[in-house]
């Protein structure tokens, strides 16, 4: 299991790299793809999501624009990329219970796999490592952001 | 999700503090169409131009266990694109001057609204 560190009870794992102002990340998988979702602070500001639903399989995506949309009984937004390429997976399981990214937001919650297109000049903007636990420690103390509950259970 | 980029929702909210439950999910709705990479528009009139009113949209709170108010609700809807317009004519209903309103909305007259339902894709009427 890959190492995490918490703050405020949000939790960050190391081996993911991290747009600290969208609250998404994004891993870097073996065959090219980059797999991306939203951070354990992204789903505890949202709160239980009720829906979500992602861009179809084919679209192409540039960084920052949304690849799929989640809304709980109080937020609507987008979920952005921070990677631009084509949709080439989208995660079922959202669509069906989208509490899952609640519970699993780094693993059975992702959104969606895309092919980059642009990766290693849009990987510089992102964060890992100690790296984004500083800037996200940064963010969430001077937005004051809340202390993460995880009230449907959680998975790192 | 199929693909609406750039489409034109206009939405008109008529209701005002004095109806707290019919005023959250016009801004709502207009927040998910902003999420699907609408282009976006609040159109406040009758009394839905009260809670327009610096201090008013504080005091609306659906559910009092959230921290979530109207206010909220208002900016979380400019935070994601959405454009909060307010009929110039019916901020003379409530004694509202351009200085009574909240930060962001802007003031046009009864031809723009006209124009603007004629340019978008969809209205919706609250």
């Amino acid at each position: 299991m890959a190492e995490t560190q918490e703050i405020r009870g949000c939790v960050i794992r190391l081996d993911l790299y991290y747009d600290v102002d969208d609250h998404t990340w994004v891993r870097l998988n073996d065959d090219g793809t980059v797999t991306m979702g939203m951070t354990d602070v992204a789903q505890n500001m949202a709160g239980p999501l009720l829906h979500a639903k992602t861009k179809a399989v084919g679209s192409t995506r540039k960084k920052g624009k949304p690849v799929a949309t989640v809304e709980s009984a109080k937020w609507v937004g987008p979920v952005k990329t921070p990677i631009s390429g084509e949709i080439v997976e989208v995660n079922q399981m959202i669509e069906q219970d989208a509490k899952v990214i609640n519970r699993s937001p780094y693993k059975e919650g992702w959104i969606v796999k895309m092919k980059p297109t642009n990766l290693d000049e849009e990987l510089k903007d992102l964060k890992t490592g100690e790296e984004a636990v500083k800037a996200y420690k940064e963010k969430i103390e001077a937005e004051d952001i809340k202390a993460c509950e995880h009230v449907e259970g959680f998975e790192a | 999700m199929e693909d609406y980029e750039g489409k034109k929702i206009l939405v008109i909210q008529t209701h005002g503090v004095e109806t707290p439950t019919r005023t959250y999910s016009p801004l709502f709705y207009a927040m998910a169409a902003a999420a699907m990479e609408m282009d976006v528009m609040v159109w406040f009139t009758m009394n839905g131009t009260n809670q327009l009113k610096k201090g008013e949209a504080e005091k609306v709170q659906l559910d009092p266990t959230s921290d979530v108010t109207l206010k909220t609700m208002l900016e979380q809807a400019m935070e994601s694109g959405v454009k909060l317009r307010v009929c110039q004519q019916s901020m003379a209903l409530w004694d509202m001057k351009e200085e009574d309103l909240i930060e962001g909305v802007e003031i046009l007259g009864a031809t723009s609204i006209i124009n603007l339902a004629l340019e978008a894709d969809h209205v919706m009427y609250f």
